[in-house]
């Protein structure tokens, strides 16, 4: 005997779905949920907005800029579908609300790669066939057409790039010579003390400065290799005037001079000054040393998730996501400007826009830069990263 | 019916009836989440994924890792520095309120009030900006005659010390101020008429028996003091993270979810030893006046 959605309920409960005939009606604990939020959201403006109930109820977990009014409306528009949005600040705690239980209610994910690529083992994500998205594949820059070694999983595509960018070195050329940016030297010299900002994101002010001590995070480490990366961002913190989480606090510490450079960050902090007119922070990638590259490029990804009880619409999202038209607006936007993966989009660039996102530079910085995935010892760097900085206290 | 002055035992169903409501409140909301948190600390995590298996690799990784004492310490240390800073400023001001302004204390305490109840995060960027290398503070001393960036304590402990003592003031100076205002004022006139100088009936009345209050918002604050993030983060610079920062980070960049409630149990475990330590001293100490 199969399981019902309701055998977990009380038997008074259980006997009133059956006689309202709710256990014929297909009714999943997804659907209940999201009924239950819409019943919550008509309460709640008390019924007397006149909006026509929309067929479908989807929701969406993205960084913002996804949610776009200019994006979503449209979609919604055509499928008469409502989609609400559970907006993610940071990755890792994006994945780990899925794990904790919201893929039961949401539908798409649209987040950084790597933690796109790990739904894939943790069993979250549905896995696409790329034959379904040949039609997207066709607009796309070579370089994120399948088999995009990324996003696979046993072989399997979890997900399909979204928007992009580069992790180098965060400059304002009033009062730093971009000639000096070669190499990450300028964050060990002494006369930078006080000077240098590193972006408190996790893994990314880490993973440059294994490369500079020429470790390649993204391989296996032993503990010798895991030994220069202490050694690394030791000598890192002796700089440090701050660790910044804010974006915009970045951006004015490079604006008025007081950050020298910052590390961790790249086009994704620099885009949204250079759109205000600020065109002298740029992000800039070291030159390769020691047989390794010293950018980083960052890739978000759209993931459809596998609890979905409307895969063919979250299909259809994720295709209206990396359209030219939603890619124009999606790189674009007041918080941060990046560009996508979606060739068409470029066509669409004013000079000025091209300018912001420094379309003329992406691929020297694309071709300098290891591509970000999931490093085998993020863990060990990570908890490396705390010591080191309560040894630096 | 238990009737009055009737003593009263766990054996009286009424009792129990009365009590219900509230230990199932308790048990639902604060014991039932913690026992979670407790039997969280000894699972592990595989690629950042729980997994359900018993095991006290997260206990032995905290006992073994010096740097999580070390940001205890230093959690504690600036926590005990700020309730110190806070019980001084405040003493003075509740002293005013009570005592001196009482004509003008209404609007000094609605002030107070929208200071505290303005958004803590509005409040910390507001000192960031006024602190800055580049910001209004240097700017007008400057304009006077100083030199540039005369004030550099942005992105240190003392400026981390200063939003925490900033966020948190309003908690000592109110509950400071409720025990002064309820001091018999003919206490205070009796010592006096003893031939007490101001400063000796502020020693011997007013402070003692202001202690209530100063104890109450010490504990509000400290409690609060160990769990701030926001100021070692933004005024501080995060580079001398406390223990609420680390566990935010072990939760939510390394996926670590035993590491983080251990953490989390540490410092709950922790904050509350003090708290019983100074509370044991505090009874002694008057116990030991009384005798």
């Amino acid at each position: 005997m199969s399981k019902t959605w309701y055998g977990d309920l009380p038997k008074y409960y259980q006997r009133q779905i059956a006689a309202l005939g709710l256990d014929e009606a297909g009714m999943t604990r997804r659907r209940l949920m999201k009924s239950a939020a819409a019943a919550a959201g008509v309460a709640a403006f008390g019924g007397s907005i006149g909006h026509a109930r929309a067929a479908t109820q989807m929701q969406y977990m993205c960084w913002e800029g996804y949610n776009d009014a200019r994006i979503i409306d449209p979609f919604n528009q055509a499928n008469d579908t409502d989609i609400s949005f559970d907006l993610i600040v940071d990755s890792p705690g994006g994945f780990a609300k899925l794990q904790a239980g919201a893929s039961r209610e949401v539908d798409l994910v649209s987040s950084d790669m790597p933690w796109v690529t790990r739904m894939g083992p943790a069993g979250l994500a549905l896995e696409l066939n790329p034959d379904d998205y040949a039609d997207v594949y066709a607009t796309f820059y070579d370089q994120f057409k399948p088999p995009f070694e990324p996003l696979l999983h046993d072989g399997k595509t979890i997900g399909v790039a979204t928007r992009w960018g580069w992790v180098g070195a965060c400059i304002n050329t009033d009062v730093s010579k971009e000639e000096d940016w070669k190499s990450y030297d300028p964050v060990f010299d002494a006369k930078n003390k006080d000077k240098i900002c590193v972006m408190d994101w996790g893994d990314w002010p880490i993973l440059p400065m294994a490369l500079h001590a020429g470790i390649n995070p993204y391989e296996e480490l032993d503990d010798a290799a895991l030994e220069e990366v202490r050694k690394v961002l030791r000598a890192m913190f002796k700089n440090t005037r701050t660790l910044v989480a804010d974006l915009t606090q970045a951006q004015k510490g490079l604006l008025d001079g007081s950050l020298l450079g910052c590390i961790g960050a790249g086009s994704y902090l620099t885009s949204a000054v250079r759109k205000q007119g600020h065109k002298n922070i740029i992000a800039r990638v070291p030159d390769p040393r020691n047989g390794l590259k010293q950018g980083i490029i960052w890739v978000e990804a759209t993931a459809i998730v596998k609890e979905t009880d409307q895969p063919e619409l979250a299909q259809k999202l994720l295709k209206h996501v990396v359209s030219k038209e939603s890619g124009h607006i999606l790189s674009l936007l007041d918080t941060t400007c990046n560009v996508v993966t979606n060739k068409g989009v470029e066509q669409l660039y004013s000079d000025e826009e091209k300018s912001i996102l420094e379309v003329d530079y992406m691929w020297h910085a694309y071709d300098n830069s290891e591509m970000h995935r999931i490093a085998p010892n993020i863990d060990d760097m990570l908890a490396i990263w705390q010591e080191e900085l309560a040894a630096a206290q | 019916m238990i009737g009055e002055g009737e003593p009263k035992g766990w054996r009286q169903p009424e009792l129990w009836a009365k009590a219900l409501p509230s230990v199932a409140l308790q048990t639902l909301f604060f014991l039932a989440p913690l026992l979670m948190t407790v039997l969280l600390t000894f699972q592990e995590t595989r690629s950042f994924m729980l997994q359900w298996a018993w095991s006290l690799k997260t206990w032995s990784d905290i006992f073994s890792r010096p740097h999580y004492w070390t940001i205890l310490w230093h959690t504690l240390w600036m926590s005990a520095l700020c309730v110190a800073l806070c019980v001084l400023i405040s003493l003075p001001v509740a002293y005013a309120l009570a005592t001196r302004l009482q004509s003008m204390s209404g609007h000094v305490k609605v002030l107070i009030t929208f200071a505290f109840l303005t958004d803590a995060t509005l409040k910390t960027f507001g000192w960031v900006l006024f602190l800055d290398q580049k910001g209004a503070a240097n700017f007008l001393l400057e304009r006077i005659g100083f030199p540039p960036a005369m004030i550099g304590f942005l992105y240190t402990d003392w400026a981390t010390l200063l939003g925490m003592v900033y966020n948190l003031l309003a908690f000592t100076i109110f509950t400071i101020y409720l025990s002064i205002a309820n001091i018999d004022r003919s206490l205070i006139l009796a010592a006096y008429d003893a031939g007490a100088s101001k400063w000796r009936a502020f020693w011997e009345v007013t402070l003692p028996l202001s202690r209530p209050g100063i104890w109450t918002g010490s504990v509000l604050v400290f409690l609060l003091s160990v769990g701030v993030f926001l100021e070692p983060k933004v005024l501080g610079g995060g580079k001398s993270p406390m223990s609420a920062e680390l566990i935010r980070q072990t939760f939510e960049t390394r996926v670590n979810w035993p590491l983080g409630a251990a953490l989390t149990i540490v410092l709950m475990v922790t904050a509350v030893f003090v708290i019983l330590l100074f509370n044991r001293v505090y009874s002694l100490r008057r116990h030991g006046a009384a005798a």
